[in-house]
């Protein structure tokens, strides 16, 4: 049996790290920083989950935007209902979650190349749906089913940070749990070969679920926080392929398939966003330009570079 | 429910716009069947296609469908240099690497538009594109029906001339078995980049043709692409037969669905139907 590393270790810097992020609102740091953090938070655990899946279980999802979408607006018309957001938000991402399920078994009889454009499709199928369906009172926002997230107006922009920065923590231990733990090790195995990992007794059905399951639900976290932080949400923007945009991107930067990449990555994509918040079109063609080039470049991202020149050193 | 005899209207105007959805979905569907790569950047080529004749028809007066003797070239040009100097050296690394760098293309693409056209909606105005026939009882615009012709004649001078010219021949070769047909002196990469250019070119005509059907805006690719994406799965990857036959049943899914549920719930109605074709056979129709 291989060693598996230990979960242990290296934990210090990381908690040192989370609480002095923590008590950034508290000692009055500038709001436009905690806003530029806030994002990473969300862009992190979005592209934390998005690693699991497309980086170690082999299924490059292309419908992150679905599991937003669907958690943000199921906390959305909860509060209508005169739920309380809080409440929204895990039921929000168990809606996820439910909704992952659900797919993943029309989903996952697709492989690879085909499954990434079954599961394109899926959150275009839930912006039509949620433009025509109108499930409470009268649509506020942009013509289609918008609605504002009611009851959050009063939650300090401190607490929605707060919020981001427990999901953000939570999606980095749980890739952490999950990579050294048998299942990882399976996810692993199906990756690099489904029909072997299939002969070797793992049921990869079931992994394949699990993963999915976990990534829409904490997805479904993020995507709810991100809304409770907004304040409304729409079907245009909900369901965009933006997200899976910034996400992969973030990802791919870092390194798919590598434990820090998508931490490396959400830095530098939030840093992109803050150089380049003036020019918004020249600024996505640049990110564009990345994409392709550390692609070609270094297609196992910064971190699998880092690794590669680390080891040549070694040996030399 | 509405009385079933009016169904005719939407049944011809699905099968007419079924042509111009297969004439988008056939250069994904070549790249597909070849070079086995999904080309992300598809619906931003065809939307290049919609603005080049929407440059030649306003700056320089020429006929959108005329420009395409100068525009099918250049696009051809494009196509191959895309493929020759991104795609090709990503397709060594992986297949993620592809599919990620032609997502990079098609985000530089659209912004890129954005820049230069502006977010404004476009659309193709000639004499012909407003003018539409009678039969019967059916009023008929006149574009969709050229949507459905053009879609049949590239689709007879694809499937000829990949069965009859010698490098038709190549282009079967390699996307049967690239490794022998290495071995029998194919260079595959520059097939794969001759295939490309012939996708992108193939993009520029249904552009054109969109153009005159919709209006287009910077981002319309994405959702041309998911239709074309639908359109492929549902005939099987890499089919021309396949996809025309797809082409003209979304068309149809989308115009009855429209009738029957209201023309707010037509894509979606169009998207139902690709998702329960492809849960019960993942293949598509013509899948091999």
């Amino acid at each position: 049996m291989v060693a598996r590393p230990r979960l242990q270790g290296r934990l210090a810097p990381l908690s040192a790290v989370v609480v002095i992020l923590a008590l950034l609102p508290v000692i009055g740091a500038p709001r436009l920083w905690l806003l530029y953090l806030f994002l990473f938070f969300i862009y992190l655990a979005l592209a934390n989950m998005w690693n699991l899946l497309a980086g170690y279980s082999g299924l490059i999802s292309l419908c992150p935007a679905a599991f937003v979408g669907l958690a943000g607006y199921t906390m959305a018309i909860l509060t209508w209902f005169g739920w309380p957001y809080y409440v929204g938000i895990i039921l929000g991402s168990i809606a996820a979650a439910l909704f992952a399920a659900l797919i993943s078994v029309p989903a996952f009889r697709l492989r690879g190349i085909y499954f990434a454009i079954g599961t394109l499709v899926v959150p275009e199928i839930l912006r039509y749906v949620f433009i025509i369906w109108v499930p409470v009172g009268k649509p506020v926002y942009g013509g289609g089913a918008g609605y504002t997230v009611k009851g959050v107006s009063d939650v300090a922009s401190a607490q929605t940070y707060w919020l981001a920065l427990a999901v953000a923590v939570a999606s980095v231990v749980l890739m952490r749990y999950i990579l050294r733990s048998k299942f990882g090790s399976g996810l692993a195995a199906i990756r690099d070969n489904d029909v072997t990992a299939a002969y070797s007794g793992i049921n990869v059905f079931k992994l394949k679920l699990y993963s999915f399951v976990v990534a829409a639900f904490i997805s479904g976290l993020a995507g709810t926080v991100f809304y409770v932080y907004q304040g409304y949400i729409e079907p245009a923007s909900a369901f965009s392929v933006q997200w899976l945009i910034v996400i992969m991107l973030a990802t791919v930067i870092g390194g798919e398939g590598t434990e820090e990449g998508p931490l490396v990555g959400s830095v530098i994509v939030v840093f992109l966003y803050f150089l380049l918040a003036r020019y918004a079109q020249i600024s996505l063609i640049i990110q564009g330009v990345i994409l392709v080039v550390i692609m070609l470049a270094a297609p196992q991202g910064i971190i699998g570079f880092i690794r590669k020149a680390r080891r040549r050193r070694s040996l030399a | 429910m509405r009385p079933l005899a009016e169904l005719a209207t939407p049944v011809m105007m699905g099968i007419l716009l079924g042509g111009l959805y297969a004439t988008i979905a056939l250069g994904l569907s070549l790249v597909f069947g070849v070079v086995n790569e999904i080309n992300i950047a598809h619906g931003d080529l065809v939307i290049l296609g919609s603005y080049f004749g929407y440059v030649a028809s306003t700056a320089l007066g020429i006929d959108p469908i005329l420009s395409l003797i100068i525009g099918a070239p250049l696009f051809f040009a494009l196509g191959f240099a895309i493929q020759k100097y991104l795609l090709n050296r990503a397709f060594r690394i992986s297949m993620d690497a592809t599919l990620i760098i032609a997502f990079g293309i098609s985000i530089i693409l659209e912004n890129t538009y954005q820049l230069i056209w502006t977010p404004l909606s476009r659309g193709l105005t000639t004499s012909y594109s407003v003018e539409s026939f009678d039969v019967g009882t059916i009023h008929v615009p006149l574009v969709y029906l050229l949507d459905l012709v053009v879609a049949i004649v590239v689709m007879f001078c694809l499937h000829q001339f990949l069965r009859r010219t010698y490098l038709g021949t190549a282009i079967r070769a390699a996307a049967q078995d690239w490794k022998v047909a290495q071995l029998m002196g194919i260079n595959t990469n520059r097939v794969y980049a001759l295939t490309f250019g012939i996708a992108t070119a193939l993009a520029s005509i249904s552009g054109v043709f969109l153009g005159l059907t919709f209006p287009f805006t910077p981002v319309s690719g994405m959702s041309f692409l998911i239709i074309a994406l639908g359109v492929i799965v549902l005939g099987g990857l890499g089919s021309i037969a396949g996809t025309f036959v797809a082409g003209i049943a979304f068309g149809l899914a989308q115009t009855v669905g429209g009738y029957f549920f209201g023309v707010a719930a037509q894509m979606l109605v169009a998207y139902t139907m690709v998702l329960v074709v492809l849960a019960v056979i993942p293949k598509g129709i013509f899948g091999r």
